[in-house]
């Protein structure tokens, strides 16, 4: 499968949160969690256990969370939770353990309503830039605006270490003081 | 950014001031293929902060007095290009001698194009490379040229490239034997 039709079937997208949740409040997204169930089957039966144990906790700890029971006769158990953005999800509740359903009520708590996608970055920033785009003018020595080009100046390499020419120059203008210091 | 004057907006401003100048290489007594090295840098784009490989945001380079590079020890003799026709009997090879004699931007270019990644970039990439085997470009192109790059090695200079003055005032590091003939 190439990116182009993978894309097409699952999307991609950047990190975003709505209305900046999180800075400075928190407005809860999940807006209603409805538990479907069957009062006899034995796929339900965790799902009856949460409700027995757990239920009445986490509507008292979230009371902006509105919880709905939906008993339904021989049926798989799910969960269904709709979203502020009007996103819903289901999840299959089918088989799992109270606990296990402790933690998919977490989740669907804790989430945006936001689809899951693929991430193009891990980071995002309303300001991608103070000083402005890069251009190749930028930290560019104003002085090439006047340079007549070919210039021997900004092609010569950097040399690093004397030539033997330089050298029996040097040793020629040592030499040459240390001589004149003697005689006066 | 403001408007320029010819009245593009400034995203086309933007993207000529980043795309749209040359820069110049001397390749006079310079290792071709540690200039290949250097020059893949520009026409991929890579000395950019903005470089993505999916980002076509490449130089133009301009090399001149590629006629007067430098291979190392016997390379000019002993290395060979080879050409196929494509029909039978239609293999050729050619000595790096020979082939800078016939076209001396050829042994740089190829250099170039060896280096460059292998991949749908590579035609469009080599074309921004503009080769000219001495010193004189035309004027279309050198009026676009904003910046050089720096040579690799420093270029030798010969007795007959200082002035008469120089040698003459140049230390005199030891004196001949009164019999020695100089040629």
């Amino acid at each position: 499968m190439t990116s182009h039709t993978w894309n097409l079937f699952w999307g991609s997208s950047f990190v975003r949160t709505p209305l900046r949740n999180g800075v400075g409040r928190y407005v809860q997204q999940l807006q209603r969690v409805t538990f479907k169930f069957c009062k006899t089957h034995g796929g339900s039966q965790g799902m009856r256990e949460f409700i027995e144990k757990d239920l009445v906790d986490f509507a008292k700890v979230n009371p902006g969370v509105v919880v709905y029971l939906k008993p339904r006769r021989h049926r798989s158990p799910c969960l269904k939770a709709e979203y502020l953005n009007g996103e819903e999800e289901y999840i299959s509740a089918h088989n799992l353990s109270s606990s296990d359903i402790k933690k998919w009520v977490e989740y669907l708590r804790m989430r945006s309503g936001n689809p899951v996608e693929r991430l193009r970055k891990y980071q995002h920033t309303d300001h991608p830039s103070i000083q402005g785009p890069w251009t190749p003018w930028t930290h560019r020595d104003p002085e090439i605006n006047v340079t007549e080009f070919p210039s021997e100046k900004l092609s010569a390499a950097h040399v690093t270490e004397k030539t033997a020419t330089e050298q029996v120059i040097e040793l020629f203008e040592k030499q040459k003081i240390a001589s004149g210091s003697n005689t006066s | 950014m403001e408007v320029s004057a010819g009245g593009e907006s400034p995203q086309k401003v933007q993207s000529m001031a980043t795309f749209g100048c040359g820069i110049l290489y001397d390749a006079k007594w310079q290792n071709p293929f540690h200039t290949a090295n250097k020059i893949k840098d520009y026409l991929t784009g890579s000395t950019k902060p903005i470089y993505h490989p999916l980002n076509d945001c490449g130089d133009h380079v301009v090399v001149i007095n590629s006629r007067d590079i430098a291979m190392p020890g016997i390379e000019w003799e002993k290395r060979v290009y080879f050409h196929h026709t494509g029909y039978p009997g239609g293999a050729s090879w050619t000595l790096a001698w020979e082939l800078h004699q016939k076209d001396p931007t050829l042994v740089l270019r190829k250099a170039v194009y060896n280096q460059l990644s292998k991949n749908l970039l590579r035609r469009g990439r080599i074309a921004r490379l503009h080769i000219f085997p001495d010193d004189k470009i035309p004027d279309s192109i050198l009026q676009n040229i904003s910046g050089q790059i720096r040579q690799l090695r420093p270029v030798p200079k010969r007795l007959d490239h200082y002035s008469e003055e120089e040698v003459k005032n140049f230390p005199k590091v030891f004196d001949w034997p009164r019999e020695y003939i100089i040629q």
